[in-house]
């Protein structure tokens, strides 16, 4: 009766999304990150209101913003990367939401849930009164079809399938009368109300495709008419490369105070821009209305916020972070016989004193002050400070000291023998190896020279390649030919959903992926965490075990952190109900934005 | 003229680079990141005036718009002195010396086109670099040279079925846009390898690029040249083909090679620093001019730093004087050109 995960490819987008870690969240409309509790509030820069209450608006206007890379498709279950995830948000909704400042399931398409005393199935009771866009009643059987037929459908490889799977066995989804659903568990499931969020699709436009049609079905050739959701925006025109415009839903079910139906907005439009540069420039020149900002460009925005009217919204730590890792991969490449790391090298990756090492040598005062502005803080442990409830402020720091880097490197026997300033092991082997980054990312590729200066000063032989992501996601998860990479990736508040990376049977836990049995304790006991972790209902107990897994992480350092930066948003002061959080971004309460007067 | 002689000062600083900077490429200091030029004083606090300028040392704090706003510590004069000891560094890669032309004492420093990010001193950079940006357009250029003037001066010399292989496989390679050749044959080489054999990898990449035009221009003389009676004469001789064409025929032509090497030059320099600004030339530590001018894509870096511009200021200015100086070379070599006609 011990569960095992299957792996979760969820957080493949995540890495996905680390290409565009930076380069979309500083977009309009950052759709990741939580709740940042130390809003550090300096310089007239507005924090947001800590309790929320909408405020009754006004029908009319439009809301612009761009974005640096357009959707790849419509089709909700199949395509998960970023991009795409903003583009349909409007459009859709799921049963259950995260509330913005507190994290916590609400209720969105469901109205209240509740499960059985043994824990056996959950049951949602739907709103009523609720129409897709094109005036058809949405029913308990548009849930039941999306679940059975599409997420749950093992011939539609999905990320939410993935995370609903334990060892082959899945809910079923029972219609019990036209606003009652029911989830029969086949297991306990802790993240279970959580995992619900994911879009509901309407059974009336995809009931008759087989699995086969469907995944290729609502491709970016869709008539905009076609994709029928129940979000407070339906999609009327999209221009490859240009942009996307929505109108209102005349049919949205969500009413204000004063009983007046949302959304206040007529339209909504994003235009797609080809750089960070052109969407910092159009928010300058009044051309769009929100701009996520990079750490330089707080310089010269701030001092501009009342001459151009607008505020900016300092939202504390992100959840988007870089680190370091090594690859211990054990496994020899099963064609040429060849160990995917040299044998001496593996030793040094696989030796957790060499990780510490290379952690006391990360100088990270200089990341945040030189390459982010100050704008950003260190970060020792798999979470952020604003993924909230599970963060463990109490995992192992290490101080920026090379004479601890040198202990350790001494302690494992290195030692120059020849006097050229690049240490040797026992062996004689040099130590030297390559550390790859993707070029895209400035900020990274900047991370990484400082890295690789430091690590050179300790007497390693570095050789610093930036290099395209996708060939770096290639050697990660298929040829596993690398030997250091820096790379990111963006959590959430549930550990639970960081199964797929921290599992040592995962696909992508990437130091060493798809263990057939974990390779060292510590990837054994993290393993255990996590399946106990998911089983137990009771938050309290739950952070317990993922604290532990916190500090694991912090002592053996199979992912070196870095600094994490923090989330600025700008955004024009003529719109009313302005909420940015880090997890919400500016418009996770799109329907209750207004223009003032 | 003038552009001659400031080509043999660019290459001059190239080849002393280590002894005219003050700091080696990659001596960082981080608590001087993106420092403005250093200002040079030549009037103390007091009032006083000193002959030779001095610095103050300088330290940052960020304003409430996290913009850095540097101030001088007034308490001790830092006078610039030339012939100073500071890192070690062969002249001529053979010469040990620890001195440099001119500095300041540590821990005072002195930035004349200011700091990057990590406090690298950005005109000993630029001096580092000119020796990669200014030696890769010239290499690079000078093997496709050698490539263009052998393939035009065989299918120039035997004409018939070889110059219509050759030429088609000439067009074939032009017809490529350029650029794109470039980022293509960058593409087909290996992602991670070192610095050093990237140098090399982008002289390959550049010497293939230029060869083919020379080729048809070449080819084109060598039609006409072959048909001289010294051509004929040699071959009465006795003398095999590669030698007439490399003795005889291609020294005629060298006027024109001359003059095209060096207007071909600047885009050998481009070449590099495009690569090097996408990121997928030269890499930092190592300093060359197109990766250094990378930080400049940013609009809002430009703003506040607009030293991050001034690679771009040495391009531009190496670029002219090629352009120059192959214009000057013409019309030096035009009338000879044509007196050589007449006299056989």
């Amino acid at each position: 009766m011990k569960p095992q995960f299957n792996i979760i490819p969820v957080i493949v987008i995540c890495l996905c999304a680390l290409v565009s870690c930076r380069r979309t969240q500083p977009n309009a409309a950052p759709q990741k990150p939580p709740e940042a509790s130390e809003a550090q509030n300096k310089s007239g820069v507005s924090e947001h209101p800590k309790a929320y209450v909408p405020v009754v608006g006004k029908r009319g206007g439009e809301w612009l913003n761009a974005t640096i890379s357009g959707p790849k498709s419509f089709n909700a279950v199949v395509s998960n990367e970023t991009s795409t995830g903003s583009a349909i948000g409007p459009i859709f909704e799921g049963l259950t939401t995260a509330d913005p400042d507190t994290l916590m399931p609400q209720p969105k398409l469901a109205e209240s849930w509740h499960f059985a005393e043994d824990g056996s199935s959950c049951t949602f009771n739907l709103r009523a009164g609720v129409k897709w866009n094109d005036g058809m009643p949405f029913t308990a059987d548009d849930v039941v079809f999306t679940y059975e037929k599409l997420y749950l459908n093992p011939e539609i490889p999905n990320s939410t399938g993935d995370i609903l799977t334990i060892e082959d066995k899945r809910p079923k989804v029972v219609k019990v009368d036209e606003l009652t659903v029911r989830f029969d568990l086949p297991w306990k499931y802790a993240p279970f109300v959580r995992a619900m969020s994911a879009d509901i699709l309407p059974l009336h436009k995809l009931g008759n495709l087989s699995a086969a049609e469907f995944q290729h079905h609502w491709g970016l050739d869709t008539p905009p008419s076609e994709l029928v959701g129940t979000g407070p925006f339906k999609l009327v025109s999209y221009e490859p490369e240009q942009r996307l415009i929505y109108e209102r839903n005349p049919h949205y079910w969500k009413k204000d105070a004063a009983g007046n139906q949302l959304p206040y907005l007529d339209r909504y439009i994003t235009s797609i821009v080809k750089d960070l540069n052109v969407a910092y420039l159009k928010f300058k020149n009044k051309e769009t209305d929100v701009y996520g900002l990079r750490p330089e460009d707080f310089q010269v925005l701030n001092p501009l916020q009342k001459q151009n009217d607008f505020t900016i919204y300092r939202l504390g730590p992100g959840t988007g972070c870089s680190f370091v890792f090594f690859n211990q991969n054990t496994n020899s490449n099963s064609e040429t016989g060849k160990p995917f790391v040299q044998p001496h090298k593996l030793k040094w990756f696989r030796d957790a004193r060499f990780r510490r090492a290379v952690a006391h040598a990360l100088d990270r005062d200089t990341m945040i002050n030189n390459v982010l502005y100050g704008l950003a803080c260190p970060q020792y442990g798999p979470m952020t400070i604003s993924e909230g409830f599970f963060f463990n402020p109490d995992v192992k720091k290490y101080d920026f000291d090379k004479r601890k880097s040198k202990a350790l490197l001494a302690e494992m026997g290195f030692k120059d023998v020849d006097g050229d300033k690049v240490l040797e092991d026992e062996q004689g082997n040099k130590l030297q190896f390559t550390m790859l980054t993707n070029v895209e990312n400035n900020v990274r590729v900047s991370l990484a020279n400082i890295i690789a200066k430091d690590l050179k000063d300790l007497g390693m032989e570095i050789n610093f390649q930036p290099m395209p992501f996708n060939p770096i996601v290639a050697k990660l998860d298929a040829s596993y030919d690398w030997e250091c990479v820096l790379l990111g990736l963006t959590g959430g508040p549930e550990p639970h959903f960081g199964s797929n990376i921290w599992t040592s049977r995962a696909y992508h836990h990437m130091w060493f992926p798809s263990q057939k049995m974990p390779s060292s304790d510590w990837e054994a006991r993290i393993d255990e965490l996590f399946t106990l972790g998911v089983q137990e209902l009771d938050p309290e107990k739950r952070k317990v075990y993922y604290d532990e897994w916190q500090v694991i992480s912090s002592e053996q350092l199979p992912l070196i952190y870095t600094v994490v930066q923090e989330m600025i948003v700008a955004v024009r002061n003529r719109f009313g109900n302005i909420h940015p959080t880090p997890h919400g971004g500016v418009t996770h309460n799109l329907e209750e934005i207004f223009v003032k007067e | 003229m003038a552009s001659l002689i400031a080509l043999a000062v660019f290459y001059l600083a190239a080849v002393f680079a280590d002894f005219l900077s003050p700091y080696p490429y990659d001596n960082e200091e981080r608590s001087h990141p993106n420092a403005p030029p250093t200002p040079l004083r030549f009037r103390r606090a007091d009032g006083s005036a000193r002959f030779l300028p001095f610095v103050y040392r300088t330290s940052y704090t960020f304003d409430e718009n996290r913009g850095r706003v540097y101030v001088e510590d007034r308490s001790a004069e830092y006078p610039i002195r030339f012939f100073i000891p500071g890192e070690e560094h062969r002249i001529l890669g053979l010469i040990p010396t620890r001195i440099h032309f001119f500095g300041v004492d540590a821990p005072a420093r002195i930035y004349l086109l200011g700091a990057d990010y990590l406090g690298r001193d950005r005109f000993s950079r630029i001096l580092y670099g000119s020796r990669i940006s200014l030696s890769i357009g010239l290499v690079g250029v000078s093997v496709s040279f050698v490539i263009g003037m052998l393939v035009g001066g065989i299918a120039g010399y035997f004409g018939g079925a070889v110059d219509n292989a050759l030429m088609r496989v000439v067009e074939m390679v032009m017809l490529i846009p350029r650029f794109y050749l470039l980022l293509a044959l960058r593409a087909a080489l290996p992602e991670d390898i070192s610095s050093v054999r990237m140098y090399f990898y982008i002289v390959f990449i550049l010497s293939f690029l230029g060869w083919a035009g020379t080729a048809r221009v070449v080819r084109g003389m060598v039609l006409s040249l072959r048909e001289q009676d010294y051509v004929i004469a040699a071959r009465a001789l006795g003398r095999g083909h590669l030698w007439v064409i490399v003795r005889h025929i291609l020294p005629n032509t060298l006027s024109y090679a001359i003059v095209s090497v060096t207007l071909a030059v600047p885009s050998g320099i481009l070449g590099e620093s495009a690569l090097s600004l996408l990121g997928l030339g030269i890499q930092e530590p190592y300093a060359s001019w197109g990766n250094m001018l990378a930080k400049a894509m940013n609009v809002a870096e430009i703003q506040f730093n607009p030293e991050v511009l001034w690679p771009g200021a040495f391009i531009f200015a190496v670029v002219m004087c090629f352009q120059f100086l192959g214009d000057g070379l013409r019309d030096a070599f035009d009338p000879m050109m044509e007196a050589s006609g007449v006299k056989s």
